[in-house]
Order: C-alpha cells, then sequence, then structure tokens
C-alpha cells in the first residue's frame, strides 16, 4: 500500500500547475461572491459552480489519459518500476492520484461553494454530496482514460474515453433513462448540472456506488492491458 | 554456482503496428552473470544491450525464452527490493535530490531514519552531500548521474544493473565511480555494468561479453580475452629494427614482440648489438581491438530486420 501513496502523491504533486490553475476559477467564485450583491445574483454564482465542477471532469480525463504517456516518454516510469513496485500498484497510484488531483479541487469548490451558494440559500449538505458525485465521476473517467493510455496516446486515449463515456448518455435519451447508468460519469455530471435553487436535486448513492464499482472493473482490466506492455520502448 | 542473472535463449522482437515489420533486437541470447563479480557488458549501438537489461529488470517479455534475476523469473516486483537499476538517460522528478534519494528507497519499502540515513550516506558516497537540498531539475547531466546512482545504492543492493553509469561524468568523478564498484565487488555484491567507455570496462570486470547484432560475439574472463597467445612485447633503443622481424622503430625506440620461447633468445640479441632493453611484457590486446574485430567482421552474427 505504500508504494500506492507514495505514487499517488507524487502524481498529484506532478500536476500541482494544472491543478492550481484550476483553483483559480474556484476563487474567481469566491471573489465574485465577496463583489457582488450574492442574493440578486445567485444564479450566476450557480452557473459558474457548475462550469467549474465541470472543468474538473474534463481535467480527469486529460490526467489518466496523459499520465503513463508522459512517464513514459519522460522514462521517469523505469525509475519507478524498477523498484520492488508491480504494475497493479503502479496502476492504483495513478488511479489514486488522479483522484486525489480531482479531490483537491472539489474539496476546494465544495468550501467556497458552500460559503457562496451556502449564503443564497442552497442546501450545503447538498453541496458536498454533489462533489461526492464529482468525485465518482473523476475517478471513474479518469480511470477509463488510463485503461485506454495503456496502448494509446493521449489524444486517441481521450477521443476513446469520450465516447465510452457518451454513449451510454446517448443510449438513454434514445432507449430510456436507465442506459445513463451503464457508464454513469453522465449521470453524476448530470446531477451537478441539473442542480437549481428551486430544486437542488435528490441524494442518490446509486450511481456514486455503481462508479467505485465500475472503477475497480476498468481498474483491473488496465491492469491486465498494462502488465503486457513493454514499457521501455519508445512511445509512439 | 549462485547466478545473480541468467539469460536462457532470450529471444526478443520488435514489432510495429503499422508496417508489421519485426526488428529482432535479441536473437537465441544466453548468458549467465555469477554472484560476487563484476561483469562488463559491451556491444555497438542497436546491438540489445539495452533491451536485454530492460527484459531483466521487467520492463518489457521477451518474444521466447526466459530469465531469471537473483534466482527469481523476471520482472519479479520482490526480487526488484534487492536490486539497484541505473537507466543510461537518468529521467529523475524534479525534486530536491535527498528527498528524491528518499522517495526511490521509499517505494523499495525503506522508512524512518534508516531510510533518511542511508540517504545521506549514499549522496555522501557520490559526491552530492552539499547539493542534497537542491533541486534535482536544475542538475547538470553529471550531476543528474550521480543522483541516479545513489537512487541505486540507496537500498544496499545485492545486485547493481548500469546502464552507462560513467557516460556523463567528468575523469575524476569516474575515478569515484570506479572505486565504487570495486569496493561494491570486495563487499560481495554482483554488478552488472553496461558501458562503451572500453578503458573502464577493462580496469574493473572480472569477466567481459561483447554483444552484437542481439547475439553474443564474445565471452569470457578480462585478462583471457585480452591476452594474444603466448606472445612476448619487447621494447629496446639504441639498436635498429633492421635486425627483427616486424619491428617496429618510433623516436629511437625499439618494439617488437617475440614467442614466449624465443624471448631469452632475443634479449640476448639485443644485448649482444649493444642495445638496452626498456621493457619486457606479455603481449596484450585491448578491448577496444577486441570490440573492433567483433563488429568489423561479417561473419560476426547476425539479425537485424527479419521480415
Amino acid at each position: 500500500m505504500k508504494p500506492v501513496l507514495l505514487i499517488a502523491i507524487n502524481f498529484a504533486r506532478e500536476q500541482r500547475w494544472p491543478i492550481l490553475t484550476l483553483l483559480l476559477w474556484v476563487l474567481l467564485l469566491a471573489v465574485l461572491g465577496l463583489v457582488t450583491d450574492i442574493h440578486r445574483q445567485r444564479e450566476d454564482l450557480l452557473f459558474v459552480f457548475k462550469q467549474d465542477a465541470i472543468y474538473v471532469l474534463a481535467f480527469s480525463i486529460f490526467f489518466g489519459g496523459s499520465a503513463i504517456y508522459n512517464e513514459r516518454r519522460s522514462r521517469r516510469i523505469l525509475g519507478v518500476l524498477s523498484k520492488a513496485v508491480g504494475r497493479q500498484q503502479y496502476l492504483s497510484g495513478l488511479v489514486l492520484g488522479v483522484t486525489l488531483a480531482c479531490a483537491v479541487y472539489c474539496f476546494i469548490l465544495g468550501l467556497t461553494g458552500s460559503w457562496t451558494l451556502g449564503e443564497t440559500g442552497f442546501p450545503i449538505l447538498h453541496i458536498w454530496f454533489l462533489m461526492v458525485c464529482l468525485v465518482a465521476a473523476c475517478m471513474l473517467a479518469g480511470t477509463v482514460a488510463l485503461m485506454f493510455s495503456t496502448f494509446l496516446n493521449p489524444f486517441f486515449a481521450a477521443g476513446a474515453t469520450a465516447m465510452v463515456l457518451g454513449l451510454p448518455a446517448l443510449a438513454g435519451s434514445i432507449f430510456g433513462p436507465q442506459w445513463g447508468y451503464v457508464i454513469p460519469v453522465w449521470e453524476l455530471g448530470a446531477t451537478v448540472v441539473n442542480s437549481s435553487f428551486g430544486s437542488p436535486g435528490t441524494a442518490s448513492w446509486f450511481p456514486v456506488v455503481l462508479a467505485g464499482a465500475e472503477t475497480l472493473a476498468f481498474w483491473l482490466l488496465s491492469a491486465r492491458i498494462f502488465a503486457r506492455v513493454d514499457i521501455a520502448v519508445a512511445v509512439e | 554456482m549462485r547466478f545473480a542473472l541468467e539469460f536462457e535463449q532470450v529471444t526478443k522482437e520488435y514489432r510495429s503496428f503499422a508496417s508489421k515489420r519485426r526488428l529482432r533486437a535479441l536473437d537465441d541470447f544466453s548468458l549467465t552473470v555469477e554472484a560476487g563479480e563484476i561483469f562488463g557488458f559491451l556491444g555497438p549501438n542497436g546491438a540489445g544491450k539495452s533491451t536485454a537489461i530492460h527484459l531483466a529488470m521487467g520492463f518489457m517479455r521477451p518474444t521466447r525464452g526466459a530469465g531469471r534475476m537473483l534466482g527469481d523469473r523476471f520482472g519479479h516486483p520482490a526480487t526488484r527490493r534487492r536490486v539497484g537499476f541505473l537507466a543510461e538517460s537518468v529521467a529523475l522528478y524534479h525534486r530536491r535530490a535527498e528527498r528524491l534519494v528518499r522517495f526511490y528507497g521509499a517505494l523499495n519499502g525503506m522508512g524512518g531514519t534508516h531510510l533518511a540515513n542511508r540517504a545521506r550516506e549514499v549522496l555522501e558516497i557520490v559526491g552530492l552531500q552539499d547539493d542534497a537540498n537542491r533541486n534535482a531539475g536544475k542538475f547538470s547531466r553529471g550531476m543528474l548521474q550521480r543522483v541516479g546512482l545513489a537512487q541505486a545504492m540507496v537500498n544496499d543492493p545485492e545486485l547493481l544493473i548500469l546502464d552507462e553509469p560513467t557516460s556523463a561524468l567528468d575523469p575524476l568523478a569516474r575515478v569515484m565511480v570506479r572505486e565504487l564498484l570495486l569496493g561494491a565487488r570486495n563487499a560481495g555484491k554482483t554488478i552488472f555494468l553496461s558501458s562503451h567507455l572500453l578503458s573502464e570496462v577493462e580496469l574493473v570486470c572480472d569477466r567481459v561479453a561483447v554483444l552484437h547484432r542481439g547475439r553474443l560475439a564474445r565471452l569470457g574472463r578480462t585478462a583471457d580475452l585480452l591476452k594474444v597467445g603466448e606472445q612476448t612485447e619487447i621494447v629496446a633503443r639504441a639498436i635498429a629494427a633492421k635486425h627483427f622481424d616486424g619491428a617496429v622503430a618510433r623516436d629511437g625506440i625499439v618494439s617488437f614482440s617475440v614467442p614466449a620461447h624465443m624471448q631469452r633468445a632475443a634479449l640476448e640479441k639485443v644485448w649482444n648489438l649493444g642495445g638496452e632493453v626498456v621493457s619486457v611484457n606479455p603481449l596484450r590486446r585491448s578491448l577496444e581491438d577486441i570490440f573492433l574485430e567483433v563488429t568489423a567482421d561479417p561473419q560476426s552474427p547476425s539479425s537485424g530486420v527479419v521480415r
């Protein structure tokens, strides 16, 4: 477990600049809360909050899709895997690292959201529930991207991930909402996007638990693929 | 005999996804490295040296064949706890040197004050004690190579696998590495050293293998490989070169070689001619001679692109 934590923390540390850039947007939310008439501008605040929430989903795909590629291209992966670290542990570290990076962002977003939106009547508990949904969605999206990145370059990995995550949503709109839960990233994102002051939404834990289970499944699949990959070969 | 490293008929082919061509980097390659020796692994660029090392470390899987490192199959994570590895191009995270060495030590299950002390100790060994708190991202190539060596040694490994460990080092640092390797061997460690610096290899390695086009072209004890039959080289002055077959004169010094059993007669001839003997030594080749011989030989193993 120790190598997994070390790799995760190291990964989050390596992503500190993108995370800090994202956090600037969150700070914008806080600044808006400070300088505006918070009660009159509450719809705008909620819009910025949702926008910030969706950004982190896109970043989780970016983090997951480029993690292995960057490590292989820089050859830093050789230093890590020359130690007593199995490839499954390495992937676990990356999944945890992506989740950790997104969780840090979501925590700050939750704090500023509680302060600004909470002041205007949005239920604070529900804000934190939305943050849990967001972290679960990021964890799953990042793991799917990581799986594709074990054999594709980041550009194709991101495209393939978007397709895999988007298809259930498309099926859901055509064949019925239950299809949206096949890979529930879209559903979890929709929970955040569809919340409003009038109807903050209901707290259903089913997609969160499902996302956790599917993260495990995709991690296992990634590990099977990654175990067969020649990591010292130049990345195409 | 206990082997630190064993390759058993290992073949490795790289396949291009687009063109379906295959490049055979290693071809039916077998080799054993004995515990407690410094083993030199030589070969021109593209000979398959790094491929062999990466297979041993478990970074890739052989197309055919198998191998064992410290008794376990290649790529066994727990075995790597007893191994130190330095890659050809050192790539490290941008962190303070001491933190970096501790990070790699922790990945090997080390921790606490033992790790902290050991990190400081290895940084001192590689001469970076004054730079321990500097960010490795701002280091020169030579300094990065030293940090790389430090991280490879932090777990006090039984087997050190070093891919070009001195390529970016200045002469002083090379001497330091040479002493470090000899010290490690005296402490019972095994060192597998891949290098293009043939003079360094000649000085420290007990045995040497030369790889060419994915196959083993030469293997043996360094001293045996360098010996040229039973020949003696005689260097003399104050005589003319014409008195000895194959003698070469330069700046008044004449050098020639004779079979060992004719050494006494040749020396007496020098003295009878009024000459002065400067030196008498068994004739030796250099590793460079062997290296050039192997790589220039059209009969040497070939593989390359097979389809």
